[in-house]
């Protein structure tokens, strides 16, 4: 019972803004690539549970990215899923980066609209720390709803969801937006080899905005290790 | 030993209202044939109370009752239901067998017998027993009598005689109210006495005998001395008295194999969409994984069979990553499978076969990250495949080959404990500490190992040469001047297959437009192509 009338009024004003205390539930921690600027640029690492983009040309870097980020899941010993677009997908360049492959589910999509659904199934099973949906060879002329839908599917089911596109595709659906840029190529020696090249994370897109955004990251061809 | 039996007394109405339960409290009969002028073979209580006879023929039986729904027999959905009437018994025993088909009035029975020998040792009593067999036979859509006896003929005649006389059995008093009734041990003898002579279902030539004889009941056939019963009426009668002593005289009963579950049916008109297909697969399939959950198992390959109009079949596997009960995967499943090769002409009947396997179970992992269910992996993994083709979901595996766009795919192991068994764990993992190395935050800087995209299949490519190396390139990939090169590398294998050989020479290049890529030239026919970029 109110202790008086200012009491009351108070509460009526506050109405729904007053909610039965409890202890604030935390964020469930996101899913690093391993790479300290790229994981401070994304404010710890890719959000679990919503839907991220990694945009950019051929040859940025955005693969080996996105392999860093699978690899760092799969020795934490979580399930992770790579829906294949593109077909693209190279087991050696995932293990080089240091993946457990046996913890890889990797679903070769021969279209654009199987990938997206086999991305939606992978949600609903839930248990998968990440799904990445390579696209970045695809065509992403995708209904409008699609984006939106698949965020609604991630956030049901807490995995974190990674776009891989040529160009930035999910709009305001995506948590996160981080678009690759290759800076410089490195051919060293004589006789000469590839021995990677520099690569530029700038952050489009990010909720939590961070004060940092971009970031530098130096690729290295596994011939020239 | 004792015995229990599971019947169903009109299996062709109950095999009609597994399959159409939208029908049930309808006044309904099965008819014989399509003609009108085919004959009552069963009916429903409710048409039996507004006047339809057995027997009588549909036009007069849709004159009495005109809200007379009227289905023709089916031996298919009959025989599948005759298969759950075992499913469901073998549920509860793993020993159990079908009833010889009966003639007479008990021809549209079916029933099926089961060892319910130690039950008590599971069920609190027979009874319990008992019941926990009516409610199984109910999941599976076939509501019976139970039965529980020293023997399998006291059982069937007990169960008989629950359904056609119970109150005016003499020893009502000790009978028990409900679909369930048992037998004590040694009582068996006491119970089918004073039984009329119909339920022992005589031929209809020897009953008539035995009723010139005077024989009434079970007691009255029982006193007349067999010798010379035999020689006037034949081995028949032997039979039959054993019968009506309630005596075991068949072998113990088998344990069948987990084989193979189908149920069929033939649709009532010739079905050219998949929409009104997909509905009849659906009640398929829904029985089938009835039948699958009442013997704590699940569905492994599945077999389709189509019935097609003009004498034409079409069959085909569908093949599952895991043994699942999720029917709404198994129906997207064949879906998937016809939308991608209709039939070649309208569907008149479907069956489906389906690979009866144990439920897979899980041990959970203390010390990892909790994965998908298992149940809901297999069943995501059977959708993706379905999905995306045989062959194109499972773990990734590095080649054992020197082939450049070779590349192995393995099944994604559902469990930890599977995952821990594969060979290769520790070597990968080594990898993965290489790479982590790498990326310590303390190293010379944030590095990564340079992945590369594979191109499947390589795109061809033209490539202009200055001194025997490239100078430009054009393709679907990476298009103008040569701007930096890396090579040639060259792989050779496959010497001692034609098919097999290979002899590449590889390049790194940068071109004008800013791709780096991988590009080979074919040695053995002198083609260029772009089978990787780095990225």
């Amino acid at each position: 019972m109110p202790a008086s009338p200012r009491l009351d009024a108070l509460l009526r004003d506050l109405g729904p803004r007053i909610r039965r205390g409890s202890l604030p539930v935390e964020p469930p921690a996101p899913l690093p690539t391993g790479i300290p600027q790229i994981d401070r640029l994304a404010g710890g690492g890719f959000p679990r549970g919503r839907l991220s983009e990694i945009a950019g040309p051929l040859s940025s870097g955005r693969t080996s990215l996105a392999l860093a980020l699978l690899a760092q899941s799969t020795r934490a010993g979580e399930l992770a899923a790579v829906v294949d677009g593109a077909d693209a997908f190279d087991p050696a360049s995932a293990l080089a980066c240091g993946a457990a492959l046996e913890r890889v589910l990797w679903v070769r999509a021969p279209r654009l609209r199987e990938a997206l659904r086999s991305a939606e199934r992978l949600l609903e099973a839930r248990g998968f720390a990440l799904v990445l949906l390579d696209l970045a060879a695809a065509d992403l002329r995708v209904a409008p709803a699609t984006w939106p839908r698949l965020a609604r599917a991630a956030a049901a089911s807490g995995t974190g969801l990674v776009v891989l596109s040529a160009q930035r595709a999910t709009g305001t659906a995506a948590e996160l937006t981080l678009h690759m840029k290759r800076v410089e190529t490195h051919f060293r020696g004589t006789p000469a080899l590839l021995e990677g090249f520099e690569a530029e994370a700038a952050l489009v897109r990010c909720r939590t905005a961070p004060a940092q955004r971009t970031a530098s990251v130096h690729l290295r061809s596994d011939a020239a290790a | 030993m004792r015995t229990a039996c599971l019947r169903v007394p009109d299996l062709p109405l109950a095999a009609e209202l597994r399959a159409h339960p939208e029908l049930a409290g309808l006044p309904l009969a099965v008819a014989s044939g399509p003609g009108p002028r085919a004959e009552v073979v069963a009916l429903s209580p409710e048409a039996a109370r507004r006047g339809v006879r057995l027997r009588s023929s549909v036009v007069h039986a849709r004159t009495v009752c005109a809200a007379l729904r009227v289905r023709v027999a089916s031996p298919a959905l009959e025989r599948a239901a005759r298969e759950a009437l075992l499913d469901a018994a073998l549920g509860l025993s793993p020993r159990a067998a079908l009833a010889p088909r009966a003639s007479g009035a008990y021809a549209g029975e079916a029933a099926a017998f089961l060892d319910a020998s130690g039950v008590t040792s599971l069920f609190d009593s027979e009874r319990g027993f008992a019941s926990a067999l009516a409610a199984r036979a109910d999941s599976v859509g076939l509501p019976g009598d139970v039965a529980v006896a020293g023997s399998r003929s006291a059982a069937l005649l007990a169960a008989r005689w629950l359904r056609s006389g119970e109150a005016s059995h003499p020893a009502r008093g000790a009978l028990e109210p409900g679909r369930v009734q048992v037998l004590p041990p040694g009582c068996e003898a006491a119970f089918l006495a004073p039984l009329p002579i119909e339920v022992l279902d005589p031929e209809d030539d020897l009953a008539e005998s035995l009723t010139r004889f005077g024989v009434r009941n079970v007691r009255d056939l029982r006193a007349l001395p067999r010798r010379a019963l035999s020689l006037r009426l034949g081995q028949r009668v032997l039979q039959l008295i054993a019968l009506a002593e309630g005596a075991e005289t068949e072998a113990p009963l088998p344990a069948p194999d987990r084989g193979r579950l189908v149920e069929a049916v033939d649709l009532e008109f010739p079905v050219d969409r998949l929409e009104p297909l997909t509905f009849a697969l659906q009640g398929l399939l829904s029985r089938l994984l009835a039948r699958l959950e009442a013997r704590h198992l699940a569905c492994g390959d599945l077999f389709l069979r189509l019935d097609l109009a003009g004498g034409g079949r079409d069959a085909r596997r569908i093949g599952l990553a895991a043994p699942t009960r999720d029917l709404r995967v198994l129906v997207r499943l064949v879906c998937r499978a016809l939308e991608a090769r209709a039939p070649d002409a309208p569907v008149e009947g479907v069956a489906l076969e389906i690979e009866a396997n144990p439920v897979r179970r899980d041990q959970l992992d203390l010390f990892r990250p909790p994965g998908p269910a298992p149940s809901a992996l297999a069943s995501t993994l059977a959708e993706l495949e379905a999905l995306c083709g045989s062959g194109r979901v499972g773990a990734p595996e590095v080649a054992d080959d020197h082939r450049p766009d070779a590349f192995g795919m393995g099944r994604f192991a559902a469990s930890a404990a599977e995952r821990r068994a594969q060979p290769g764990e520790a070597e990968r993992s080594s990898a993965g500490c290489a790479a982590e190395r790498r990326a310590q935050p303390g190293g010379p800087g944030p590095e990564l190992p340079l992945a590369v995209r594979a191109l499947r299949p390589p795109v061809p490519a033209q490539v202009r040469l200055f001194r025997g190396r490239p100078e430009s390139i054009r393709s679907a990939v990476a298009n103008g001047r040569v701007v930096r090169l890396a090579g040639p590398w060259r792989a050779t294998g496959g010497w001692w297959s034609r098919e097999e050989r290979f002899a590449y020479d590889h390049f790194d290049v940068q071109t004008s437009d800013g791709t780096v890529a991988r590009i080979r030239l074919d040695r053995l026919r002198q083609t260029w192509h772009v089978d990787a970029v780095y990225d």
